[in-house]
């Protein structure tokens, strides 16, 4: 197994393991934002630079994608590593102005304002790092959006810069969004849910005891697909929300008097 | 004999219908060239070979006559270009009208017409063949030796002048061994940009574990002004495939494509039809020239992203993925297309194969510098006397490449800067203009070899432009994927645009500087590491011309719109009163033989009085 000196903190890894997963490993923290382990790497916002010390010749590289294949030598503190990562986060801070989670990050890296005026209007607070595109294909297996148009326009949307019809309306995309851009909506009146700024809306499950809204109708339905069930009522438990659930459940343990002792749900 | 379309099964088929095609047209010993390469069609060559193929037809029968369609000469500056055989008389600029007169005097008569000769500018002498004039003497032709020489749309053509013999003698007599190391000892180095040695790239992919290697060849050529592989692939469409079938032997490639935009459809029509072609004859295909070896070739056909012309972009273009680099921490020999072990190389490399193949290694290495072998083709463009496509052995200057081949500066205008690499390449001054035509000469110059563009500009040319348009051409052009190149180009251009419109800012040196080795340091692509090119070059050779913009308000080259005033040379004006009607908003004024005068607070700097002024009285100053 190869070493990593990371810092000056020795850690071996499995070989093809990245200098990331040596970091974590070695409990040094690289500030990331298109990296997450759930989705396949992609080395887009380059905001994981680190400084490799080979030989006569020093390297910057990000650590979310570069495969340790050998042993090397990484520093995440050099003057070019800070420097690059912090060129980075400020042309980022120029794009998304306004998102808090990034001017969070930013502050931890110690990065507090940007001295770049925000050049780009198009998809505001976006920072194009893939995320949402790569959890709806890989993890979800929707492909429902895509990066359109290339350079500063270029955009997270559906097909034609429309509802994304194969939206299933998961909100995965929102959930991994590391600016918190993407957002969920949901929509009283008519009972759905829409995934902004994509604009797709899928339709909820309404609890049919209560009357809440639980979950997008095809989720439930690509869910059910996904399960195998010997418990006849599943599909209908699947159409209360878990209130209700825990207490037909409860109501069902109490008739079949499973229990002795009387259950009291609150 | 082998009948005119056998399929060949053996190595000496090659040779044995080469001797005879070259018999056959011993026979026909009138031959009459038409440019179609891309500057002459322009300006309708076709119509020209038309007439000729009519005039051909309509001759007495025993006067045979061949007329062939050829690719690109060269000299586009003096297109189209007609060249006769027994002779090799070069007529330059010739138009519809002479057909008929060439057709009778020279074709027939085998007198030469004097006025569609070339006449050197310096001397007055007339130059009956292309090598005595200095445009083509001073250049060494390797690479588009047959351009202008076969018909591209003929294999035959191709076998007569030599073609295939390279495939033929690694066929039957080298190893896939012998072939890399022949194209070790050559140097080559790639010619799409990155220099990268040829026979190491191969060596590495031989070497690679994993069967279904592929070979690419990368015909995406996206360089504004830039023609050298069009031309390539549009005059010898063969010598590609050539090369590719030889690389596939010598690395063990099964399967090979060429990625060609769509922008260039005679470069995907030669192509498809040389392929066809060769599949037909059976080098292509199973068992070729009746071996063990096979390889076929598909053409992609690309959407015209500049970013395509990446190498792992093209690939993952090529597997219908978007367009867009990926980290090459595992090499492509490695990792390519489809995550098999990839050989990628530029039109120009794979064309060059086969000529190392047939003189050596060593012949290759013989040409050049120490570090740069073979010969180079660049486009010249820009302001100076002789535009076209030039060859030139590694090593030279560029100040014969400007001043010998290209006639010099247009207009007797003073020369500024070349500027080459394409649009990631940097701008050479006057001063350095003795710096010879080599991979790291260049690269230390701060501009770069690239896959061959060279734009000449003139001392009417600003510096802070060229850095802008360079620069919106690579913001427009990224992809957009890594943050440094999609958000700093677009911050970087947004400081030169403010700069030429004279609200630079104190700090915007600084800040361009620091934004471009960010972009250097920290982008995904070769592309993106290099885009800030342009301006450091401008910046290291022309920072006085940054400073007065920024400082003085004032653009020395009086281009930038607003940095410079429009003024009467009042001894040179004649009154005429054109500029005074010209005037759009009436800021001129003057009367019957008064000198005119233009009122700077009316003015609105559009440059209608300079266009039209016919004594040049308006000035820039």
């Amino acid at each position: 197994m190869p070493t990593v000196t990371i810092d000056g903190i020795k850690v071996e890894v499995e070989k093809n393991a990245t200098i990331l997963e040596a970091a974590q490993k070695a409990g040094v923290w690289i500030p990331t934002l298109c990296y997450h382990e759930a989705v396949s790497r992609s080395g887009a916002c380059r905001l994981c630079m680190v400084e490799l010390e080979g030989g006569d010749q020093k390297q910057l590289v990000t650590s979310c994608n570069y495969p340790v294949r050998h042993d090397l030598v990484v520093s995440t503190t050099s003057e070019q590593a800070v420097k690059a990562r912090c060129g980075v986060m400020e042309l980022l801070l120029a794009r998304a102005p306004e998102s808090e989670e990034l001017k969070e990050l930013a502050e931890r890296m110690g990065v507090l304002q940007t001295s770049f005026p925000t050049v780009t209007e198009s998809q505001r607070n976006c920072i194009l790092c893939g995320l949402c595109i790569r959890v709806c294909e890989e993890v979800i297996g929707q492909s429902a959006i895509g990066f359109a148009g290339r350079g500063v326009d270029k955009a997270v949307a559906g097909p034609f810069r429309q509802p994304a019809e194969d939206c299933i309306g998961c909100g995965a995309c929102a959930a991994i969004c590391p600016v918190g851009t993407i957002r969920i909506r949901l929509h009283e009146e008519e009972q759905e849910i829409e995934i902004s700024p994509f604009k797709s809306r899928n339709k909820l499950i309404v609890c049919e005891e209560c009357g809440a809204m639980i979950i997008s109708a095809q989720v439930s339905e690509q869910a059910l697909r996904k399960i195998e069930s010997i418990f006849a009522e599943f599909p209908h438990r699947l159409r209360l929300c878990p209130q209700c659930r825990k207490k037909q459940t409860a109501k069902k343990l109490e008739e079949s008097k499973v229990f002795h002792k009387k259950v009291t749900v609150s | 004999m082998i009948s005119t379309d056998a399929k060949f099964t053996s190595p000496n088929d090659i040779a044995a219908f080469a001797r005879q095609l070259r018999n056959k047209s011993k026979a026909i010993p009138k031959v009459v060239r038409v440019c179609i390469g891309t500057g002459c069609a322009a300006k309708d060559s076709r119509k020209l070979y038309e007439l000729f193929q009519e005039a051909a037809r309509k001759s007495s029968r025993d006067v045979r006559v061949e007329t062939k369609n050829v690719g690109c000469h060269g000299f586009c500056e003096r297109g189209p270009i007609v060249v006769i055989d027994p002779g090799e008389i070069f007529y330059q600029q010739v138009e519809e009208p002479d057909v008929a007169e060439i057709f009778r005097e020279t074709i027939l008569g085998g007198r030469i017409l004097e006025r569609l000769l070339f006449e050197d500018p310096l001397t007055g002498k007339k130059a009956t063949k292309a090598a005595e004039i200095p445009f083509y003497n001073v250049q060494k032709r390797v690479v588009l030796s047959a351009n202008g020489l076969i018909d591209p749309t003929q294999i035959t053509d191709y076998l007569a002048a030599g073609g295939y013999s390279a495939l033929a003698k690694v066929i039957s007599s080298m190893s896939p061994e012998q072939v890399i190391e022949q194209v070790e000892e050559s140097h080559l180095r790639g010619r799409g940009g990155g220099g990268f040695p040829t026979g190491r790239k191969w060596r590495s992919c031989r070497e690679a574990s994993g069967n279904g290697k592929y070979i690419i060849c990368n015909g995406d050529e996206g360089d504004p002004g830039a023609f050298m592989d069009r031309s390539i692939m549009e005059g010898n469409p063969h010598s590609v495939i050539e090369g590719m079938i030889i690389g596939a032997y010598a690395v063990g490639a099964e399967q090979g494509y060429i990625y060609v935009r769509n922008e260039y459809p005679l470069a995907v029509r030669h192509l498809t039809g040389a392929i066809a072609q060769t599949r037909k004859r059976g080098l292509l295909g199973k068992n070729i020239l009746g071996s063990n070896f096979s390889f076929d070739i598909r053409i992609n056909r690309g959407g015209g992203a500049f970013v395509c012309g990446e190498s792992s972009a093209l690939i993952a273009s090529l597997e219908g993925k978007p367009g867009e680099p990926r980290a090459k921490y595992v090499h492509m020999v490695e990792s390519g297309l489809h995550g098999k072990p990839t050989v990628l190389n530029n039109v120009e490399t794979w064309t060059n194969v086969p000529k190392i193949i047939n003189n050596g290694g060593k012949w290759f290495a013989d040409i050049g510098t120490e570090k740069s072998k073979g010969t180079k083709v660049f486009s010249l463009v820009g302001k100076v006397v002789n535009t076209g496509l030039v060859e030139v052995p590694m090593g030279i200057s560029l100040r014969r490449i400007v001043e010998e081949i290209g006639g010099g500066v247009k207009d007797d205008k003073k020369f500024k800067a070349v500027q080459t690499g394409g649009p990631s390449g940097g701008c050479i001054p006057a001063e350095h203009l003795d710096a010879r035509v080599d991979f790291d000469e260049l690269t230390k110059l701060g501009s770069m070899m690239g896959s061959g563009g060279m734009i000449v500009m003139d001392e009417d040319t600003c510096m802070v432009q060229v850095a802008r348009y360079f620069t919106e051409f690579l913001q427009k052009e990224s992809c957009g994927k890594c943050t440094p190149c999609r958000e700093g180009l677009a911050q970087m251009l947004h400081i030169l645009t403010r700069i030429t419109k004279g609200e630079g800012q104190a700090d915007d040196l600084d800040k361009l500087k620091a934004l471009a080795e960010l972009l250097e340091g920290t982008a995904l692509c070769a592309l993106g590491k290099t885009a800030a090119n342009p301006i450091l070059s401008t910046i290291r050779y022309f920072q006085a011309e940054y400073e007065a913009h920024i400082q003085q308000r004032r653009c020395p080259a009086k281009e930038c719109k607003g940095l410079f005033r429009y003024k009467i040379d009042e001894e040179a004006c004649k009154a005429c009163g054109i500029c005074l009607k010209n005037c759009p908003v009436d800021a001129i004024v003057g009367e019957k033989k008064v000198p005119h005068k233009i009122i700077q607070e009316k003015c609105t700097l559009c440059g209608t009085c300079w266009d039209k002024c016919p004594f040049s009285a308006v000035l820039k100053v």
